[in-house]
């Protein structure tokens, strides 16, 4: 089973949502607890996955089988560092997205299951797919249930909701796709071959026009996802439309699969176009942080409030990501998984106050702390890791990225620095402490004036079960970050060093060509010019 | 000498009871007895407080061994940041206690003792009992990270720890709104101050290399700072420390409320008196100030940074003071007095005396604790609920002697009265302002200095007046609210407090008294006596300063000034306030003054009109046009687009027969043109000089060949699409060079003349295979020989000659093969069923016999471009 171990991760899912498939429409109870618990033997199986040796960068768990193979296109799964706490954040959230989703939607419960085994599916199969027309596929797959969840179990405008969700993201994967056949013909050309084989097309180095051309392509379908700064506002419609579990997977995961996309397909296969654009991206993260954090505060709908504080929380992982450091990769990768935690817990709270009172209007509360207590402390818990004070999980990754930007030796143009990048994006630090601040004092404290909250029952079980393990979560990673950082950091060592020589590699060409890279890089390393690439000082900065 | 005694485990228990208690109290406290709850949340402290007596026993044994002592505490490592030159930092947590957090975590266990003993009494019948000693216990657990953090961002934890908790304990009536806004102001304000700590700590772990506070200081001490910062600034480029210091003291003006940013403190009184005291007095507000003591070595570095804060922090001592004399309630007298006296221990700081402010927070922590429970005590006696107003107080001394007479120690103290510990630690503080103007080491450091004293002294004069005032107004004359007339009056027949809350007044009173002998004045005034100071000899060892002046001249004029402020400021009181019953000052001094200082020079309403209004307005904006114009642009108007594109389209589906008719006319015109004239092209297949052509196939296509390209065809029309033809010398047209890569088998074909031509090299060869004479080359054709050569300027440089490679035979440069190959034109023309016809020609090279007999290949360096072989 060990080796087959990410296979079995697929297959677990596409099984269950068969066996809900033919489970007879009646039988809630039955669909309600089967889904559950294959979502919870998901994870279990998943945690296996953390005890595999992680201290030398490479894919682990790789599986390999042709599947198309006139076109080279092959069922291949692998995982490293970065991708194994997606997938653990993964199936993790699911099951209590799913659980928390139990309280609250009531019809079309066999519906309701197998959109959401699919769509842990798409997302699992996204992140482990190491074949550019695999990732396609699942990338597109779960489109579908959520496209579903929105619009079916959402609120009063789902339906537009749903469809701007679907259309804005397909709109940016099709010019991925594109760009992806791109690549493979041009390998074709050279190799002879077809193969949608990242390993295999990472050997492709493409002139510098091209390589801008596919990066757009493949970053418009990333940063959508994001979402970036301006592609953001399909964002907050489908979180106010959606239903508590499909904004809680929205939020913690489907985000994540676009600076995924970037670090796994975008970056190393366009290092050049990267590395030129990238500074332009950070700076669109930097204005996001601050929009957001803008946008956020003015809002009355506490999860358009939640929404926007997504956008600016993204910002800060693309911020770190172009850096080009470890510090703020490795930062944006940890403040992937606390954003899922942390945001994904705030969606679920916010799901607690709407089931009681139908509304998530900051105007109708205030005074709660009186007569829900610990909803009001899991609630400040959780603010206070959505806006990174130390102890909790928001200031590791704030601090690495903050760290990333202000270390980044990426050069960057515009007659600005990152030492101007690193004071922006602090501020932000200061503007969730108010947009969250302001959103605590208007639920929690005061006088309770609405005589509807005066007999508000405090959280029930099925909610404090959910919210729990994120709770555990925020101080874990907040107090030892370690044992996920010491996974991520050789991840993101030998992601910076390859983006190096591949980028250097790139500068050089005018015309396609193969390269072996790890033969390149032994040279160089042999050369002792590997460890100049980070050091090397170009600005003369501290 | 140094000595670090390693793994303490005292220092880790001393922040984890704390902790504990926290936990406790927190998610268990609403189950658990009153009793209980007391015992956890002081408990937990005192013994935290004995722990730290243990500590600093230890450290103080360790002391006589070594100029510098260390307790430390290693408990794991959190995580690590990897510097740009590749070298991992590790943020440890890493408790030390050396001789400056040795006093500080004496202070805030011990004060914070008394304080939570004391609370027993305030607090105990609020339901909200077991909340309060959590938030408590949180925040002590909080203050001792901050203090005894070994590195800096350990430090941050506990900095924002006591934020949180000043945060909840500010609010801690949430129920009132505004108390709940009071504490989010706190927050935010301070969070500006924390964006500060953050850069500034990223600059000095890229300087110094390391978090840890030794090191740094260290790096300090060898001058790492004194590179210029690498950003402009307005022009000049202040050095690297300057740039540090400025952003960790923009978090020291947050935390311990100094202009800009001391707004919230005043507001911070809306918490319940023990946290003001404790929190707001005692020791959160001091961090600042602690903050830069541990830093010193790297602060005193630069004069810049040290004169931006002996200006602020003297303005604030100036202007809280000004605000604070105009004030009517006791706590908001008591903030804007700390937010002064936070004033003069940053000046201390600023002239280089940080020993002096270091002393002056010590002592400060013992009289201010002692005035914010003294208030309490009042306010708990007269039942007055948030805050007191003192002119419907009076006459109290005879109801509470306990807290008028510990009051009354601290007024003098703070005052700078005689031999009580606030006279000893101000004339340090002014003794170095004065200094600083008798060293004159530059015109802009005396002009601080000058600016400094007087500041300074004219703040004493305030602070003894308003102290005073404050006194005498509650103290003595009529009790005001006796006979219940007036608004809200208090409670008629006050009482002395339970014994949890005098006790602690008596303690902190006496220390307020006598600590004070701790730092006797290393020179004594007038009678010129050089006396041992025991502060001043505990502290050098962890923390920097200017040297301390010998001159009698320069001691008398700071006593002289300390003396005079404190005498003028407690007479002008004395005239005016004692047994009065109303303020006399209203009469002295213009009203608008006075309505400006009561309305603390409206310092909030400005911030209001030019931060905080224009920042909403922009938020507002933005969440407002984010839907409608973001949304505008990057939704509505690409799905408007395509919907009226398919609006046009849909047109043409308009059911008109004529214009289905009109669209096939264009189809079938289309097609016509299409088939009208033939397609022509030429592919080849090489065998020698004999050559397959191919031509595309297509209906009813005829062919015909001029294979040499001279005008004359070599076939007649026929309808097979392919031919073969044998080339000659003389149908050559001209010569291609081939530069084919060893490695990757990339081509490139160059045209080559008989001119110089160069040869592109690099487009073959991975660049980092080429040494920087691979590049270069130019060749030519002459007769059936190519000539290759280095540019003019490198050939004369290696004073290598032009070679020659015969046609057919492969040479070398470096990794790329290069060859030569004829070239021939071969032209077909091609004719349809219509008759039309269209011709194609290609220019094609020819592979010749020898070339791919590689060991028959010519070697050239690809240095020298010799052939070696």
């Amino acid at each position: 089973m060990s080796s087959h171990i990410l296979s079995w991760l697929l297959a677990i899912p596409a099984l269950s949502a068969l066996v809900v498939l033919l489970l007879p429409r009646p039988w809630e109870r039955t669909v309600r607890r089967f889904s559950i618990g294959a979502m919870l033997l998901e994870l279990v199986v998943s945690l296996r996955l953390i005890f595999a040796d992680y201290s030398t960068a490479g894919y682990r768990f790789v599986e390999q089988v042709q599947w198309i193979e006139s076109f080279g296109i092959s069922y291949k799964v692998g995982i490293d560092g970065f991708s194994l706490w997606l997938v653990i954040l993964t199936t993790a959230l699911s099951p209590i997205a799913l659980f928390a989703s139990w309280g609250s939607v009531t019809t079309r419960i066999k519906e309701y299951a197998l959109s959401f085994l699919l769509l842990e599916l798409g997302m699992l199969g996204a992140f482990v797919a190491l074949d550019l027309f695999l990732f396609y596929v699942f990338w597109e797959l779960m489109l579908v249930p959520m496209y579903l969840i929105i619009g079916i179990w959402g609120g009063k405008d789902r339906v537009y909701a749903a469809l701007k969700f679907f259309l804005y993201t397909m709109v940016g994967s099709l010019l991925m796709l594109v760009a992806i056949l791109y690549v493979v013909s041009s390998y074709r050309e050279l190799a002879g071959h077809y193969t949608f084989d990242l390993q295999e097309l990472s050997s492709l180095v493409l002139p510098a026009l091209p390589q801008y051309l596919c990066f757009a392509a493949f970053a418009l379908a990333f940063a959508i996802k994001v979402p970036m700064f301006p592609f953001h506002t399909w964002l907050p419609d489908a979180h106010v439309q959606a239903p508590t579990g499909g904004s809680v997977i929205l939020a913690a995961v489907l985000l994540k699969l676009g600076i995924y996309g970037f670090v796994r397909f975008a970056m190393p296969l366009f290092p050049v176009a990267s590395q030129a654009i990238g500074p332009i991206l950070a700076g669109l993260g930097v204005v996001g942080i601050i929009y957001g954090a803008y946008a956020a505060w003015v809002q009355r709908d506490l999860k358009k409030l939640v929404a926007y504080s997504s956008v600016s929380h993204m910002g800060f992982i693309l911020l770190g990501l172009f850096a080009m450091n470890r510090n703020g990769i490795s930062g944006a990768m940890l403040q992937m998984i606390n954003h899922g935690v942390s945001t994904g817990a705030l969606f679920l709270l916010v799901g607690v106050i709407y089931d009681r009172r139908h509304s998530r209007m900051l105007d109708d509360f205030g005074g709660l702390a009186k007569v829900m207590p610990w909803y009001t402390l899991i609630f400040v818990i959780i603010t206070m890791s959505s806006i990174g004070l130390p102890g909790t999980n928001g200031f590791i990754g704030e601090f690495m990225i903050l760290a990333g930007t202000f270390f980044s030796r990426t050069p960057i143009g515009f007659g600005t620095s990152w030492f101007v990048m690193t004071l922006l994006a602090a501020t932000g630090v200061i503007f969730a402490a108010v947009y969250m601040l302001h959103a605590v004092l208007r639920m929690f404290w005061g006088k309770v004036e609405h005589e509807e909250n005066a007999n508000l029952t405090d959280l029930n079980l099925r909610e404090v079960i959910s919210l729990l393990p994120l709770v555990g979560l925020v101080f874990w990673i907040g107090l030892y970050p370690s044992f996920f950082l010491d996974k991520m950091n050789p991840a993101a060592d030998e992601f910076v060093t390859n983006f190096t020589v591949r980028y250097y590699e790139g500068r050089r060409t005018s015309e396609p060509r193969l390269v072996d890279f790890e033969l390149l890089k032994r040279e160089l390393e042999a050369a002792g010019e590997l460890a100049l690439t980070e050091s090397a000082d170009e600005e003369g900065r501290p | 000498m140094q000595i670090e005694a390693t793994q303490q485990i005292m220092l880790l228990l001393l922040v984890l009871f704390p902790l504990g208690g926290a936990i406790i109290n927190g998610l268990l406290g609403r189950y658990l007895t009153k009793g209980l709850v007391t015992l956890v949340g002081v408990g937990s402290v005192a013994v935290s407080f004995g722990l730290a007596v243990a500590s600093f026993i230890q450290l103080y044994g360790l002391h006589h061994e070594a100029e510098h002592a260390t307790l430390v505490y290693h408990f794991y490592e959190w995580f690590s940041l990897k510097l740009p030159g590749g070298q991992v930092v590790p943020i440890n947590v890493r408790f030390a206690m050396d001789s400056l957090s040795g006093i500080m975590t004496l202070v805030v266990t011990g004060v914070g003792g008394l304080i939570h003993l004391y609370s027993v009494g305030y607090m105990g019948e609020d339901e909200g009992y077991p909340r309060f000693m959590s938030f408590l216990n949180l925040f002590m657990a909080s203050m001792l990270i901050l203090v005894l953090g070994s590195s800096i961002p350990l430090m941050f934890v506990g900095w924002e720890g006591v934020g949180l908790c000043s945060y909840l304990l500010i609010g801690f009536w949430y129920q009132n709104r505004e108390y709940a806004a009071a504490g989010r102001k706190a927050f935010v304000v301070n969070r500006i101050g924390d964006f500060g700590v953050l850069i500034g700590m990223l600059i000095l772990v890229v300087v110094a290399g390391s978090f840890e506070f030794a090191e740094i200081n260290a790096a300090a001490v060898n001058g790492q700072f004194q590179a210029d910062f690498p950003l402009w600034i307005l022009g000049v480029a202040p050095s690297l420390a300057t740039v540090a210091c400025v952003f960790l003291f923009l978090g020291c003006t947050g935390k311990s409320a100094q202009i800009p940013l001391y707004v919230w403190l005043p507001d911070a009184m809306a918490g319940p008196t023990p946290v003001s005291a404790l929190i707001h007095a005692a020791t959160m507000v001091t961090a600042g100030v602690y903050l830069c003591c541990r830093l010193s070595p790297l602060f005193i570095t630069s004069d810049v940074a040290m004169s931006i804060i002996a200006v602020i922090g003297t303005l604030t001592a100036l202007l809280a003071a000004s605000i604070a004399v105009a004030q009517r309630e006791m706590k908001k007298i008591l903030a804007y007095s700390t937010v002064s006296q936070l004033g003069f221990m940053f000046a201390a700081v600023g002239v280089g005396f940080f020993a002096a402010g270091f002393f002056h927070v010590f002592t400060h922590a013992f009289f201010k604790a002692c005035l914010f429970l003294g208030a309490g005590s009042v306010m708990h006696a007269v039942h007055a609920h948030g805050d007191a107003d003192i002119f419907k107080l009076g006459g109290l001394k005879k109801d509470l002697p306990i807290t008028r007479w510990t009051f009354l120690a601290s007024c003098l103290a703070i005052a700078g009265f005689p031999l009580t510990s606030g006279f000893f630690s101000k004339d340090e503080i002014l003794l170095g302002a004065a200094a600083q103007v008798h060293r004159s080491d530059g015109a802009l450091m005396q002009a601080v200095g000058w600016f400094t004293l007087i500041g300074l002294t004219l703040a004493a004069v305030m602070t003894a007046f308003y102290m005073f005032r404050l006194y005498f107004l509650t103290f003595t004359g009529d009790y005001r609210s006796a006979d219940q007339s007036g608004d809200h009056p208090y409670d008629a027949h006050p009482h002395e407090s339970p014994p949890s809350m005098t006790v602690p007044l008596v303690v902190l009173g006496i220390g307020a008294l006598v600590v004070g002998f701790l730092g006797l004045p290393h020179v004594v005034p007038i009678t010129g006596t050089h006396l041992p100071s025991w502060w001043g000899h505990w502290m050098e060892s962890s923390v920097a300063g200017r040297p301390v002046p010998e001159e009698l001249g320069v001691v008398n004029l700071a006593s002289g000034l300390a003396f005079a402020a404190m005498a003028v400021g407690i007479g002008a009181a004395w005239v005016l306030y004692r047994n009065k019953n109303e303020d006399a000052l209203v009469k002295a001094v213009p009203a608008r003054l006075y309505q400006l200082a009561f309305d603390k020079w409206r310092v909030d309403e400005l911030y209001a009109a030019i931060i905080v209004n224009p920042i909403k307005k922009v938020a507002t904006a933005v969440g407002h046009s984010d839907m409608t114009f973001v949304d505008a642009l990057m939704t509505r108007l690409p799905s408007f687009n395509v919907r009226e594109a398919g609006h046009l389209l849909a047109r043409l589906q308009n059911g008109v027969v004529q214009m289905y008719g009109a669209v096939m006319v264009v189809g079938f015109v289309g097609v016509l043109a299409w088939f009208w004239a033939p397609h022509a092209a030429i592919e080849a297949d090489f065998e020698g000089m004999e050559v397959a052509l191919a031509a595309p196939e297509g209906l009813g296509y005829e062919y015909r060949w001029d294979a040499n390209s001279d005008g004359e065809f070599e076939t007649a029309w026929t309808s097979a699409s392919s031919t073969s033809f044998q080339y000659e010398q003389n149908d050559v047209r001209g010569v291609a060079v081939f530069l084919r890569s060893i490695e990757t088998g990339i081509e490139r074909r160059i045209r080559v003349t008989e001119e110089w031509t160069p040869l592109p090299i690099e487009s073959v060869i991975p660049v980092e295979r080429m040494t920087p004479n691979d590049r270069g080359f130019e060749v030519r054709v002459e007769g059936s020989d190519l000539l290759f050569r280095k540019p003019f300027a490198l050939t004369r440089a290696t004073g290598s000659q032009e070679m020659r490679l015969p046609m057919g035979r492969v040479g070398r440069i470096g990794q790329a093969r290069v060859f030569a190959r004829p070239l021939v034109e071969a032209t077909v023309e091609v004719r349809n069923a219509f008759g039309n016809t269209r011709r194609a020609s290609r220019e094609l090279a020819l592979p010749l016999a020898f070339e791919e007999e590689a060991h028959q290949a010519l070697l050239m360096s690809p240095s020298s471009g010799e052939v070696l072989r």
